[in-house]
């Protein structure tokens, strides 16, 4: 008894403050997980009471004990299966009477209960006035009133479970009585299925799985030792249906929503006409029907500068701290001296945890936005006001928000997905989100739109291609909704909790838990892609280059050249050996390999190679394609890529380039993050399917077309370079 | 023309007659008048109608008998009469008056086949185990059907999209056919909810309800099947 670690199961309606309560009761000590198969979160902490330690576990926030969504049926898991010592259920006061439907399903169970009546402070303002005494006798457990963001009541709540746990035999709850002819029911199918000694009737009354048979609960009715009960069951349905007047299908609802109307007869009361709550106000204008759209828009804007334009400095700062500390590496490790070693460090191991702490600002910043949104319970509105929109896609009005994250960045657009609740909604929107032309596809465009269009249409392009983007990402998430992703039976009701002001320490704790959940699990996995795309394109390393690259350098410096002359001179034999070497490499085999393929569409085997490299990071293109054509450093010599590209390639096969990198596989990271989001590797390698057959058919598409009806196909006569596009426009990239 | 046929009303004649000597012992013709509410001479000119057609023996100043083959027929339309009575006051529940009133007017029209078989409907519902339920469901709904209650009712009845915003309303009906009706349930959209309508979404397609002090979004499409009832 002493060692045994008391369990307590924190459960309670969506938005009833559970989560302030369980921060309160663990501080930091949390531990989150998922559970297997859902995405749903488990959250569990420690919590150090008096002599004993508890471990708090905190359930998804749920209506019903059901199993209509996958957070019931997780719920109803943990309540089966772990030992539970101790149900505290947060109730909010404001809102007990739906609040109780819930606690009357828990009362079921017949493990010990505590109730706590969470956010009094507005209850009273409302001018609830309880009865606690009555309501504690009627559920058979003690109460405790909290207000969990000032942290009042949080003692009494500890001694309230100390006090339960101290005692050796602690008071059951009180089994509601549903009615006479209910009652009879739930007796003749509870004495049935006590019969049959199921091994969860050792923790779980039969009378539970008695009452969940009478609801002809879906998952419970599904067990085929309880099959036979099911015709009694309906027998009895249609009975007490017809003797109550109301619906057989929702008749324990019906009954339970009869029960706690009389107990809140008699143990709640208004004081004064319940005054018209600020929250309704706020709503009047950011609900409205002309007003909300455009209320909608300026806090995505916000949302959206945010995260990208202040997270742009610690991502400066972090991308300058990373190449200084490859270069302090390279500058101390001499060269030659276990070479693979420390191209690995510097090149592979530097470089990809780089690339992973690369999106940690905007992470950070994202998910502090989110956690205000939803803090705040602007979220519900937002999801509100866009439903009708998104609504003609099959996406859910919560789906805007990362489409939107998306024009920065897929990765945390993947992980606003969060937000979602419903799988199917979620998961279509995973799928399509990283069509939409991420910031780190700019570079591509900007260097690639002035080198094959006039300046007149460079602007029309960039907004062909974006445009191509939306309606690809829409399009495939209509199709997929229509197809794999049909809802099943999945039903919209949302509730719009009242407005509130989020305690910062909850945000703050949001904000970390989500954060760290990227580093642990999406982290690892993009750390590892890039050290595995690294190797492939290193490796095998060209030891016998077409000249001696050295030689011909020391003879460039000790040329009668001017010391500019003499440094371009190197940089560009340096970016010879560097194309030759990735030419060699693995990614360079593959790409020459790729030809015959990508032929149809215009590329040539420098292209295909540059986008392998490219997976990495999408940015990497344009580098990849100036190490292919030796350009040392493209971005410095911007105009020397271009130039050269503009005389390789037609501005067909240029269009063809970016329409191909706006719609394949944007990068590890994204995939990495898709693969942990939606836990499964089947919906990773699915995506990079679709992603990759959708781009190779519209940019085939494209190509013919283009080649057939002759647009575009000539090679532009080199023209003025200095027709510049901002490259660093809009400090998206990233 | 078979002489078995009498006309309805000389039906209604040979039926109460049988009633009054079954329950007086003997039928005289200001008895007949009082039971049917008719004048004196009509019920005159009925005995005699029924006397030339052999049903009853008829002399003024004495109370009238019935023939064999009279006595034969009331029988059969006392038996349509009750079985008819018992349908609407058992089953349809209707008020002992008014299903004895209906009877009245239906049992001249209906066939010896249409009676039989409906009897046998009758007494399966009335009396078989496996119709218990549905005993049960009638006994519920029956009788708040075509009350001048409900009528009233019923008019101020209307699907939940319609709803005008602010104006509040009771839950009175979900229709089992609505997708996802427990989970509305779950959140109580269940009969006797007060509920008022807050407002619509900007593309529409979405509502916005107040219950139990939450506010619910759901689609205006899935509204149409709650039914509410202004207050």
């Amino acid at each position: 008894m002493e060692n045994k670690v008391f369990k307590i199961a924190l459960a309670g309606n969506p938005n009833c403050g559970k989560t302030t309560i369980f921060n309160r009761l663990t501080g930091t000590r949390q531990h989150v997980g998922n559970y297997p198969g859902v995405t749903v979160e488990r959250k569990t902490g420690f919590c150090r009471i008096g002599d004993f330690r508890a471990e708090i576990i905190d359930l998804p926030g749920i209506y019903s004990l059901a199993s209509s969504s996958p957070e019931e049926k997780v719920a109803f898991q943990e309540l089966l299966n772990d030992e539970i010592d101790l149900i505290l259920n947060v109730i909010d006061a404001g809102n007990a009477q739906r609040n109780m439907y819930l606690t009357t399903q828990l009362t079921e169970l017949d493990i010990p209960m505590l109730l706590a009546f969470n956010m009094i402070d507005d209850a009273e303002k409302q001018g609830l006035v309880f009865d606690f005494g009555k309501l504690e006798q009627f559920f058979g457990a003690p109460i405790v009133t909290t207000v969990g963001s000032s942290g009042q009541g949080i003692d009494e709540l500890k001694n309230a479970i100390a006090e339960i746990r101290n005692n050796p035999s602690p008071q059951r709850p009180v089994k509601p009585k549903y009615g006479p002819k209910t009652d009879q029911a739930i007796r003749s199918l509870t004495a049935g299925i006590a019969a049959l000694n199921l091994p969860e009737t050792r923790r779980i009354p039969a009378r539970y799985f008695a009452i969940k048979v009478l609801e002809d609960d879906p998952e419970i009715c599904a067990r085929p030792d309880l099959e036979p009960f099911r015709r009694e069951a309906e027998q009895w349905r249609r009975q007490i249906a017809a003797r109550n007047g109301i619906n057989s299908r929702t008749l324990m609802a019906d009954v339970r929503y009869g029960v706690i109307a009389g107990a809140c007869r008699e143990a709640i009361t208004i004081s004064n006409d319940r005054r018209r709550q600020l929250s309704d106000v706020i709503d009047k204008y950011v609900t409205n029907r002309f007003l909300g759209v455009p209320i909608f828009l300026v806090m995505m804007y916000l949302v959206f500068q945010f995260t990208f334009t202040l997270g742009q400095f610690p991502m400066d700062y972090l991308e300058a701290f990373f190449g200084w500390l490859g270069e302090s590496v390279t500058a101390v490790w001499p060269a030659g001296e276990a070479e693979f070693l420390r191209k690995l460090i510097v090149d592979g191991i530097i470089g990809g945890v780089g690339g992973v702490l690369v999106f940690l600002p905007n992470i950070l910043f994202l998910f502090l936005a989110i956690a205000i949104l939803e803090g705040t319970g602007y979220m519900a509105r937002a999801a509100f006001v866009m439903d009708g929109f998104m609504h003609m896609f099959g996406l859910h009005g919560k789906s805007f928000i990362p489409m939107l994250i998306g024009f920065g960045c897929s990765v945390p657009a993947v992980l606003a997905t969060r937000t979602i609740d419903n799988e199917s909604d979620r998961r279509t929107t995973i799928m399509v989100v990283p069509f939409i032309s991420c910031g780190a596809r700019l570079p591509i465009y900007s260097m690639l739109i002035p080198a094959f269009f006039a300046l007149k249409y460079q602007a029309l392009v960039m907004w062909i291609l974006y445009l191509i983007g939306i309606i690809v990402a829409l399009g495939c998430a209509l199709v997929l909704k229509s197809t794999i992703f049909k809802g099943e039976g999945e039903v919209f009701v949302m509730e719009l909790p009242p407005y509130r002001l989020p305690t910062l320490r909850s945000i703050l704790i949001l904000m970390w838990e989500k954060t760290s959940l990227y580093l642990q699990k999406a982290g690892t996995l993009i750390l590892l892609a890039s050290i595995i795309l690294f190797v492939i394109s290193t490796f095998p390393e060209k030891s016998n280059f077409s000249q001696d690259y050295d030689a011909a350098i020391s003879a460039v410096q000790d040329s009668t050249l001017t010391e500019s002359e003499k440094n371009a001179a190197v940089s560009r034999l340096e970016a010879q050996r560097k194309g030759e070497a990735l030419e060699y490499s693995i990614a360079g085999r593959i790409g020459r390999g790729l030809e015959t393929v990508m032929k149809p569409i215009g590329f040539d085997w420098k292209v295909s190679s540059a986008l392998i490299g490219a997976f990495a990071a999408k940015e990497l293109f344009v580098a990849q394609l100036g190490i292919l054509y030796s350009v040392d450093d493209p971005e410095a010599e911007e105009g020397t890529l271009r130039q050269v590209l503009q005389e390789s390639y037609t501005p067909l096969q240029g269009f063809c380039i970016m329409l191909f990198c706006l719609l394949t596989v944007p990068c590890i990271a994204t995939m990495a993050v898709v693969r942990r989001e939606s836990n499964s590797w089947r919906f990773m390698f699915g995506q990079i399917l679709l992603f990759t057959v959708i781009a190779y058919t519209i940019t085939l598409i494209v190509f013919q077309t283009g080649s057939i009806l002759k647009i575009g196909t000539t090679i532009s006569e080199p023209a003025e370079s200095t027709v510049a596009v901002e490259t660093s426009g809009n400090g998206l990239a990233g | 023309m078979s002489n078995n046929v009498i006309s309805s009303s000389l039906e209604d004649y040979l039926e109460a007659i049988a009633e009054i000597i079954e329950t007086k012992g003997h039928a005289h013709t200001k008895d007949i008048a009082d039971r049917l509410q008719v004048k004196m001479p009509s019920v005159t000119n009925a005995l005699q109608a029924l006397s030339v057609r052999g049903l009853i023996n008829y002399q003024s100043h004495s109370p009238v008998v019935l023939t064999s083959r009279g006595a034969e027929m009331a029988a059969v339309i006392r038996h349509r009469h009750s079985a008819l009575k018992s349908f609407f006051s058992g089953l349809l529940k209707l008020e002992e008056t008014e299903a004895d009133e209906t009877a009245c007017r239906i049992e001249h029209v209906i066939s010896e086949t249409v009676l039989s078989r409906m009897v046998v409907l009758i007494e399966a519902i009335s009396g078989r185990e496996d119709c218990a339920p549905l005993r049960d469901f009638l006994a519920t709904t029956m009788p708040r059907i075509g009350t001048e209650v409900a009528e009233e009712e019923l008019a101020n009845v209307i699907p939940l999209n319609e709803l005008p915003i602010g104006q509040s309303a009771v839950v009175v009906q979900v229709d089992e056919n609505l997708r996802g009706v427990k989970k509305f349930a779950d959140l109580g959209l269940v009969p006797g909810t007060l509920l008022q309508v807050e407002g619509h979404a900007p593309f529409g397609g979405l509502l916005r309800i107040k219950v139990m002090g939450s506010s619910l979004s759901l689609r205006s499409r899935d509204a149409a099947f709650i039914s509410v009832k202004l207050t």
